[in-house]
């Protein structure tokens, strides 16, 4: 099959979208067939993932599966598409996510057609941001990513009330904090202002650099000047900051994930944060080296308080899926604290927490849809005792908990040592220790709140014996993602072969603006 | 032959609106038995839109065929220069202005005897109308300006009117005939002004005369040009209502039969804005006029800032959707003006506008005609609440207006999002960070109450017991959304051609 | 400037003929101790004025009047086209010919829809 061979790149971000336009054709009366062709789009994608994973030439690096395809030639737009080793590991990622995502929705029964329709599209602009080589065409596909979540959270999402309390209660009833549509619009206000941000350094970036090409290898080449790198990295920062959920812009985020339904929670905190701090480093820290290196102490030092901040919030936090979304926050911390850090470690790291977080998260926020599906609530004092009713769901709980506080053997420990070996390289001492703490702060809450759902008494023991373990096809979303965390836990170099390869070559770029600029301060 | 060719889609249009008249006249009253009527063309309203979109699709067929054929390669053309300047800017304009028409004319097919509005002079109105925007386009002379200016004008007048017995279309009609009168007034005293200063009323005369200020021997006032300017501008702000002479906006929408509002909103609009552009350009195109220091860039650059933010900022507040689509037009007639201050440096800004036109035609029309979709006889769709749960009545009706929300909120894949994009690119290449970041952060604020329509879409359900907005069923109106569907997404995804349509005529503006 | 001396001349004859009369009527008229009613009404050519002279019209005084400026504007427009119409050549006469039918057809327009109509 040569001509899947040569645009398996086209496939795999097709393949989501054609499912969606298929759906569109098939009776909203019958779920099954919306189901199975969603899974089929979106196994297309991920075997087409593992493909590509597989064929990817290590020992050549580069960007490797070029494909092109003309869009708008006369302002040098084009739909270019290849592979770099850090887009395989996140294709990979995002291939997982979205199968067991699907899976984790086998169940719903709201408009099932519309919602996988937008899942699949959101999806198909996750991994076109990933593969693609054009700068405009990387924003378009950001946005197709970003905005469908709108709907998604504005019409599934649930309607857990946040308690209105404390001097600010006025304007948690004002807004209703927590409903389903003040998220929905929270997120979606941000977001967009966040790619307002882009849009204009993407246009001024084309500008400088001729404007003929959106090409994001021939505008890496082109040398911008410093005044521009300076202005516009942190424009850039703030920007994809705002879908990575960088302090203090990571407000819609707890919101957000609170409100959205299950497989929508796994996307957007498996990969959609991702999609940020993705484009920090490939847009941001590649293309404006020199800007890069100067905000490098900020952007590390709100990463610091990413970390902690997002870990203490964490810590107080009553509702369950609050607990969860903080620590997103928190753990995106640390992919730009890796990032900010500019070392081969540092990088790596990122990238691999970007994996690692992706897969756990993903398997926390499947977990907490299963306890909220069957409890019908997310409050946490309320629960307890469950891990009779349900003990895979609690081992499974427990497993992504261990990962997530930097247990050796899982994937999040090998992602959160790279980073901070590379904050101890880098001049940034205190990064580490900060990093630290948080990883410490993170195992209190997680385990706190793992012993009150599962463990112990709950005020509701009694109440709770009608409460059902895992079935039949949820089963596939915690398995797959479980084996996950323990393989690439235990054999980190399954991923992280591939990011170090692109490390190695895109480091230098940055490192060397980093080593120019420290000569001239001195 | 080559000279008819030239002028063949103002031809077609301007004989096409007296045929159509001839033809209301004479048709027989198609009413039940019964019921004395004196007027021919009474209850005719879906043939005469047909027959008015049909004439309208030829005008922009062969505005397409024209430029194709290349106006350059027409000398006769020049035979009526100034009067009519053919150029690819005209005809870019005329094939917008003749598509804003064919929608226009479309949803009142549908409304029109929907809501009891037999009217059917609407249609020849809607003609002669377009003919006097489409020569507003061409104008390159101050009295084919003025005559088209008010041909235009004098046609939506009584369109608004058309709601006979309600007091708020009486309203609407006679605060837009009484503002757009004075505005008209305070233009042409500019116009007279500016005749008398420099002794011409071909714009390009009057651009020489200009140039040669300060020059031996010139004997043309610097202040009677910048007091013209000033005149003319305040006049051509009130007919693309930009702040603060946006007044009259709300009302004259919220009066106006939606068609009527909608042609308003897009023709009328996108007419003025060439006008301006040709003005600014030909007739004050000095470089000391047309400089960030002096001159008309500054001004018309805080008329943009105030446009955006004064409308996004009160859209937000609106309960009627419609006055809010009204509040939206007058956001948008301030990113255009974002594109038109750049057009002092750069050329293409000129085409950016122009784009920037098209596809604000097509998503304004396009949501204008969702919203009659979303209500019916005496149950029309005016305020949110209407439309709570029509996602669920009318799925079509739903999708169709959401895709038209994101393109007007300038959101990917859709004709806004490249329309904005073309506009805020050529005002940073132009060195316009400010203009084209506040540009971006109105679009942003514009983008909540785009969305608000959607969450009543989609997420509300309709109070028990409210009156429900029903929706209504138009082969018409579905057309018009079909049509204007397709223009928002060929737009919004492969713009690459109409992009090039759009730069071939920026070059033949100046 | 020069040459629009006689415009302002006549400008100023044509005002002061009014002012004038309506002055020199203040100035000599003859005043009576008692006005009687009959002489303090308004002179309408020995007609009883009847009601107010602050009353609606029918708008039908409108599309006439309407119709009337249409085609009063027109002879406006030809006169000077006939002065020039030998120098134009019959192109010019073509292009009348054109300017009139739209004229008619707007009239026959009027016609039909009924604005002629007088019930």
């Amino acid at each position: 099959m040569p001509f899947l061979e040569s645009h398996l790149l086209g496939v795999i971000v097709a393949a989501p979208f054609l499912a969606a336009l298929a759906l569109l054709f098939v009776s909203p009366t019958r779920p099954g067939a919306i189901r199975a062709i969603s899974l089929v789009g979106a196994l297309v994608s991920l075997a087409g993932s593992v493909h590509v994973a597989l064929g990817y030439d290590l020992a050549r690096g580069g960007l490797q599966r070029a494909e092109r395809y003309p869009l708008v030639p006369s302002l040098g737009i084009d739909l270019s598409l290849a592979v770099d080793g850090w887009s395989v590991s996140l294709l990979l990622l995002t291939g997982v996510i979205i199968v067991t995502g699907v899976l984790a929705s086998w169940t719903l029964t709201d408009r099932p057609r519309d919602f996988f329709v937008l899942l699949l599209v959101l999806v198909a602009g996750v991994f076109g941001v990933f593969v693609c080589q054009d700068l405009f065409v990387f924003f378009l596909f950001y946005e197709i990513a970003v905005l469908p979540m709108y709907l998604l959270i504005g019409i599934w999402g649930s309607r857990g009330k946040v308690p209105a309390a404390g001097p600010f209660a006025f304007v948690w009833r004002r807004f209703d904090v927590g409903g389903r549509e003040y998220a929905a619009m929270k997120l979606t206000l941000m977001l967009l202002v966040g790619s307002a941000a882009i849009l204009v350094v993407i246009l001024a970036l084309y500008s400088a650099a001729g404007g003929s090409t959106f090409d994001l290898q021939a505008l890496a080449r082109a040398r911008f000047p410093r005044e521009l790198q300076l202005w516009a990295f942190p424009l850039l920062w703030l920007g994809f900051g705002s879908l990575a959920g960088v302090f203090p812009f990571h407000t819609w985020s707890p919101d957000g994930h609170a409100a959205a339904p299950t497989a929508v929670s796994m996307l957007h905190a498996g990969v959609l944060m991702k999609l940020g701090a993705f484009g920090v480093i490939r847009v941001g820290m590649l293309l404006l080296p020199e800007g890069a290196s100067y905000w490098a102490p900020t952007v590390g030092g709100v990463a610091v308080i990413n970390v902690l901040y997002g870990a203490i919030c964490a810590l107080t936090q009553r509702d369950l899926k609050y607990v969860i979304a903080y620590s997103s926050v928190s753990h995106m911390g640390v992919v730009m604290l890796g990032a900010a850090t500019l070392t081969v470690d540092g990088w790596n790291g990122a990238i691999y927490q970007m994996f690692a977080h992706g897969m756990m998260t993903g398997l926390f926020f499947a977990l907490v849809g299963l306890v909220y599906d069957r409890a019908h609530t997310r409050w946490v004092p309320s629960m307890g005792g469950f891990a009779r009713q349900m003990p895979w769901v609690a081992s499974f709980f427990v497993l992504a908990g261990l990962s997530s506080l930097g247990l050796p053997g899982l994937a999040g420990f090998v992602a959160e040592f790279l980073v901070f070996l590379g904050a101890w390289q880098s001049q940034h001492y205190v990064w580490a220790l900060a990093g630290v703490l948080g990883a410490w702060v993170t195992a209190v809450y997680v385990l706190r709140v793992g012993r009150d759902i599962f463990f112990g008494e709950g005020p509701r023991s009694d109440e709770i014996h009608h409460l059902t373990d895992a079935r039949r096809s949820e089963w596939g979303a915690l398995w797959v993602l479980g084996a996950c965390l323990v393989v690439f836990g235990s054999y980190p170099r399954l991923i992280l072969d591939f990011i170090h390869v692109a490390t190695l070559e895109y480091l230098p770029r940055a490192a060397g603006a980093a080593s120019a600029l420290l000569e001239a301060s001195r | 032959m080559n000279l008819l060719f030239g002028l063949s889609p103002f031809l077609a249009v301007g004989v096409g609106a007296l045929l159509l008249m001839l033809a209301e006249a004479f048709g027989k009253p198609n009413v039940a038995p019964g019921v004395e009527t004196t007027d021919a063309g009474a209850g005719r309203a879906g043939e005469l839109a047909l027959g008015a979109a049909v004439i309208l699709v030829i005008g922009a067929v062969l505005s397409v065929a024209v430029w194709v054929a290349g106006p350059e390669s027409l000398p006769e053309l020049t035979q009526v220069a100034p009067h009519l300047v053919i150029d690819k800017f005209t005809l870019f304009f005329s094939f917008t202005l003749c598509v804003g028409g064919a929608l226009a004319a479309l949803l009142a097919g549908g409304y029109l005897p929907e809501h009891g509005i037999d009217r059917s002079e609407f249609f020849p109105l809607l003609l002669l109308s377009t003919v006097g925007a489409m020569a507003l386009s061409a104008a390159g002379d101050l009295l084919t300006l003025f005559v088209a200016l008010e041909t235009m004008s004098l046609g939506v007048y009584s369109l608004i009117g058309l709601r006979r017995g309600s007091p708020r279309a009486a309203e609407a009609a006679l605060k837009y005939f009484l503002l757009g009168s004075f505005a008209a007034a305070i233009m042409l005293f500019g116009l007279a002004l500016l005749y008398g200063a420099t002794g011409h009323t071909d714009l390009a005369g009057i651009g020489a005369a200009v140039r040669s200020i300060g020059s031996p021997g010139s004997t043309v006032s610097a202040g009677k040009i910048l007091i013209s300017l000033v005149l003319v501008l305040v006049g051509l702000a009130f007919k693309v209502s930009a702040v603060p002479f946006h007044q009259w906006t709300p009302d004259a929408y919220e009066g106006a039969p939606t068609p009527a509002a909608t042609y308003m909103a897009v023709a009328v609009k996108s007419a003025a804005f060439a006008v301006l552009l040709r003005v600014l350009l030909v007739g004050f195109g000095d470089e000391r006029l047309a400089s960030w220091g002096a001159g008309w860039p500054p001004a018309l650059a805080v008329l943009a800032v105030l446009s955006m933010t004064v409308a996004n900022l009160v859209a937000g507040r609106q309960e009627s959707v419609k006055r809010m689509l009204a509040y939206s037009s007058i956001a948008h007639a301030g990113y255009a003006l974002v594109g038109v201050v750049a057009a002092m440096r750069s050329p293409e800004a000129v085409s950016a506008v122009a784009f920037y036109l098209l596809a604000y035609t097509v998503s304004t029309a396009g949501a204008f005609g969702a919203l009659i979709l979303c209500g019916s006889r005496g149950a029309e769709a005016v305020s949110y609440e209407d439309l709570a749960g029509v996602g669920k009545r009318h799925p079509a009706a739903a999708l169709a207006f959401s895709l038209f929300l994101f393109s007007l909120a300038g959101l990917p894949p859709t004709a806004g999002f490249f329309g904005k994009l073309y506009v805020f690119r050529t005002a940073i290449d132009s060195g316009l960070y400010t203009l084209a970041i506040l540009g971006l952060v109105n679009s942003v604020i514009g983008a909540y109450y785009y969305l608000r329509v959607m969450v009543y879409l989609y997420m509300r359900e309709p109070a028990p017991g409210a009156p429900r907005a029903v929706t209504m069923r138009s082969g018409f109106v579905a057309t018009a959304l079909v049509a204007a569907a397709i223009f928002v997404l060929l737009l919004g995804m492969a713009p690459g051609f109409t992009l090039d349509m759009a730069s071939g005529a920026a070059l033949t503006a100046r | 400037m020069q040459s629009w001396i006689p415009v302002l001349v006549y400008l100023a004859i044509a005002s002061s003929v009014g002012v004038v009369m309506l002055g020199a009527a203040r100035v000599l008229r003859v005043r009576a101790r008692h006005v009687p009613p009959t002489r303090a009404a308004t002179y309408e050519c020995g007609e009883e004025p009847a009601g107010k002279a602050w009353i609606r019209f029918h708008p039908r005084y409108y599309l006439v009047a309407l119709v009337f400026v249409l085609f009063d504007v027109e002879t406006v427009f030809l006169a000077p086209w006939a002065l020039a119409t030998r120098a134009l050549g019959g192109y010019a006469v073509v292009e009348m010919v054109v300017f009139v039918a739209v004229l008619l057809l707007g009239w026959v327009y009027a016609w039909r829809k009924g604005a002629l109509r007088w019930q």
